[in-house]
């Protein structure tokens, strides 16, 4: 359990910060519906620390902060504009156009300097996980800074000031994003841009109340879905951009509980689950009965969940097959995952293995995979045999069920 | 700036067909079979390689360019092994029999190579046969470098029958050249023989084999997949108890995960050349070994 909490509340320290700067960000960034900017920023800084690559820096260096820095700026000039030159085309599409120019030219360039590939792909994903107290101690003040700014610049930040706010605005901005695009991927700070700033408008008028649950809704998040990342054994950055989504699938189910009619937000609900249900249930029907050699998710997540469903069509001596099968194939992949690891300890303890016997086990974990193969076929063959073999009855009992669910009036309907 | 552009250009003048026409123009996919591939034909073929050094082979995107020197190619080298995957696209694009799967002048360059952790089934395209996969980075073990030159050999004789004997004799140079080596390569690696070693990527286990180094842990359990924070604790943990100092990392491996477990640990970061060309001094395939038994060796000494 230490370990845990040792582990963890490092990442955890830095994103209560990226929630901080970015949910205030994020509010401001869905009022003025530049939702995708955030990306072309990061993607221009990264642009700038390809070049300094190519010129010779290297990755840590202040060089190299430095050339990303004034791509940002730069861009951040080009993004002021772009809501002038918005009129007729919508800003959205040229925040897009910089965005992929920025990433095209970056693989360009990468061409000539492989030691930047690594970079773009550290962008990409970054790695919350292994980010710590060095990266709180600059971003702190970092943030505190452009916070205090916006504080005292307050009511310029609108996006209804002149071209010199709208650029102090895409510049402070540009300024966050590549800082924490270099600790957390564009992923995961795109998600803590969005997704709390989301929830509090969603819930919340004033700016301070939207802040106020984005907060707390984005600080909680963020715990669970590192919680996550360690309980289940999942990538942090993966696992947290999932939760966030999982977290605003939530906000917008319970919205029309807490903002609406309730009666009738319960029973829309109702009314979607089952045509969801009914849905699932009669494509399952059609499949069964056009291809039943083919893969059936919800029979096969069935036969998973509860294994004895399958002496509903198997005969007794096609149980016998399968089951005798499934074990073997079992036991040819345990003893080749023995034979492995004899070979891997043998690479250090006792005697080494010459190389005849090397390529011996070799060969034999070349056989075991292939009967390993042959008995899979075996398993696939005998199922698919006797769901053939029930492939009308099945598909007629999987629709009678879907009709059975679909919120539909059937005795209305019959009187008509 | 200018100086790498005139470069670049140089070598794409070096490469053009009008100059490689007398020679025998071998495409192969890495810069170790390249560098193999030169020390068996000798002044007789012109290697090239369609990885240029220092990028990762196995998620290599094909340029324009490389659909025109298999085009010209009189023979084609590769890893296999599912970890060249893309040449597969690249061939049925080029569209010759002959340096197709099959073909005479088509050299999978893992053939009757002692494969290591086969597990799983191959994904590649294969003969209708199901060959699990196995680890790819045989070329690591110089003792392999036997059977590659002997796949390539074979093929060169094929193509160019004239100069079979030739081709024959350079190898037996070489092999006798790399023997001699391997022993001094060996006793410099005895240093390491108990000393635990963690790797970013699991690109070593012929390595380990050979030289008996004990890897007993990786950073990155699937390519291209961050690790998950119970895995890094593990690592962690498993470091402490074993007494681990040393971890392993390639030039084209992110910095900061390795950094991380090596700070936890007190651990150094030794940067190694799974290939020929990705450290400077790694520019052929028996330089790749002494930059790396010298990188592990001087950091073993460090203790």
């Amino acid at each position: 359990m230490t370990d845990v909490i040792q582990f963890l509340w490092p990442p955890f320290l830095v994103a209560i910060c990226l929630v901080g700067i970015h949910t205030y960000f994020g509010i401001l960034v869905l009022a003025r519906k530049v939702i995708f900017v955030d990306l072309a920023l990061a993607q221009i800084a990264a642009l700038g620390a390809t070049v300094a690559f190519m010129l010779g820096h290297s990755a840590q260096s202040m060089a190299t902060y430095g050339y990303s820095l004034t791509f940002t700026l730069l861009a951040a000039v080009l993004l002021a504009f772009t809501r002038a030159w918005g009129t007729r085309v919508p800003q959205e599409a040229l925040i897009g156009v910089i965005y992929v120019v920025a990433a095209a030219t970056a693989i360009l360039l990468i061409d000539r300097a492989p030691q930047g590939a690594e970079h773009l792909k550290q962008i990409l994903t970054g790695n919350i996980l292994t980010s710590g107290l060095n990266d709180v101690v600059v971003i702190v003040p970092l943030y505190a800074a452009v916070g205090l700014l916006h504080w005292l610049l307050r009511r310029h930040m609108t996006g209804a000031g002149s071209l010199a706010w709208e650029f102090v605005f895409y510049a402070t901005f540009g300024i966050v994003v590549t800082s924490s695009v270099a600790i957390a991927g564009v992923l995961l700070v795109f998600s803590f841009l969005i997704i709390p700033a989301a929830i509090g408008v969603m819930f919340a008028e004033s700016l301070s109340r939207q802040l106020t649950i984005g907060w707390i809704a984005g600080t909680f998040v963020s715990a669970s879905g590192l919680a996550g990342s360690f309980v289940f054994d999942l990538p942090t950055g993966a696992a947290m951009v999932c939760a966030f989504g999982a977290a605003l699938a939530l906000a917008g189910v319970l919205y029309p509980f807490l903002r609406g009619d309730r009666r009738w937000a319960i029973r829309s609900t109702i009314a979607t689950v089952r045509w969801i249900g009914a849905v699932i249930l009669a494509a399952s029907a059609v499949q069964f009965a056009a291809a039943p050699r083919a893969d059936q998710p919800l029979i096969d997540l069935a036969e998973w969940a509860i294994p004895s469903i399958r002496t509903l069509y198997f005969t007794r001596a096609e149980a016998t097959t399968y089951a005798d099968a499934s074990e073997h194939a079992e036991r040819y992949r345990r003893e080749a995952e023995q034979l492995n690891e004899t070979e891997r300890r043998n690479r250090t303890q006792g005697e080494a293995l010459d190389d005849f016997t090397v390529a011996r086990i070799s060969s034999f974990l070349k056989s075991y995979g292939e009967m390993r193969k042959g008995e899979q076929f075996v398993v696939g063959e005998v199922r698919a045999r006797a769901r053939e073999r029930v492939r009308w009855s099945a598909s007629f009992g999987l629709l009678a069920l879907s009709l059975l669910i679909a919120p539909v009036r059937w005795r209305w309907l019959l009187r008509k | 700036m200018a100086l790498r552009l005139a470069f670049t250009i140089a070598l794409c003048v070096l490469a053009s067909p009008g100059i490689a026409q007398d020679r025998g123009q071998v495409v192969t996919t890495t810069t170790d079979l390249r560098s193999l591939t030169e020390a068996v034909g000798g002044d007789r073929v012109a290697a090239v390689s369609l990885v240029p050094p220092n990028m990762d082979a196995e998620d290599y995107q094909p340029k324009p360019q490389d659909m025109l020197r298999l085009k010209q190619a009189r023979l084609l080298v590769r890893v296999g092994l599912d970890y060249d995957l893309w040449v597969d696209r690249l061939l049925v694009q080029a569209g010759r029999a002959e340096i197709s799967r099959g073909g005479p002048a088509y050299v999978d360059a893992s053939l009757a190579i002692a494969v290591l952790e086969l597990r799983g089934m191959s994904v590649g395209p294969g003969d209708g046969h199901a060959h699990g996969s196995g680890n790819p980075h045989y070329w690591l073990d110089p003792k392999n470098a036997e059977t590659i030159t002997a796949n390539i050999v074979e093929a060169l004789a094929r193509v160019d029958p004239a100069n079979a004997s030739i081709y024959e004799a350079n190898r037996q140079a070489f092999l006798a050249r790399l023997n001699a080596k391997l022993a001094e390569w060996e006793a410099k690696l005895s240093a390491l023989t108990s000393m635990p070693i963690v790797a970013y990527h699991n690109s070593w286990p012929y390595f380990a084999r050979r030289f008996r180094l004990d890897v007993v842990g990786f950073i990155e359990t699937k390519p291209g997949v961050p690790p998950s924070p119970s895995h890094l604790a593990a690592i962690v943990r498993d470091m402490r108890v074993r007494g681990a100092r040393i971890v392993v990392r390639e030039p084209h491996e992110p910095e900061r995960d390795v950094a991380f477990v090596a700070s936890k640990t007190g651990a150094q970061v030794v940067t190694l050349a799974a290939s020929v060309g990705a450290l400077p001094r790694a520019d052929d395939y028996i330089s790749l070994f002494d930059v790396n038994v010298e990188a592990l060796t001087s950091a073993a000494a460090k203790r």
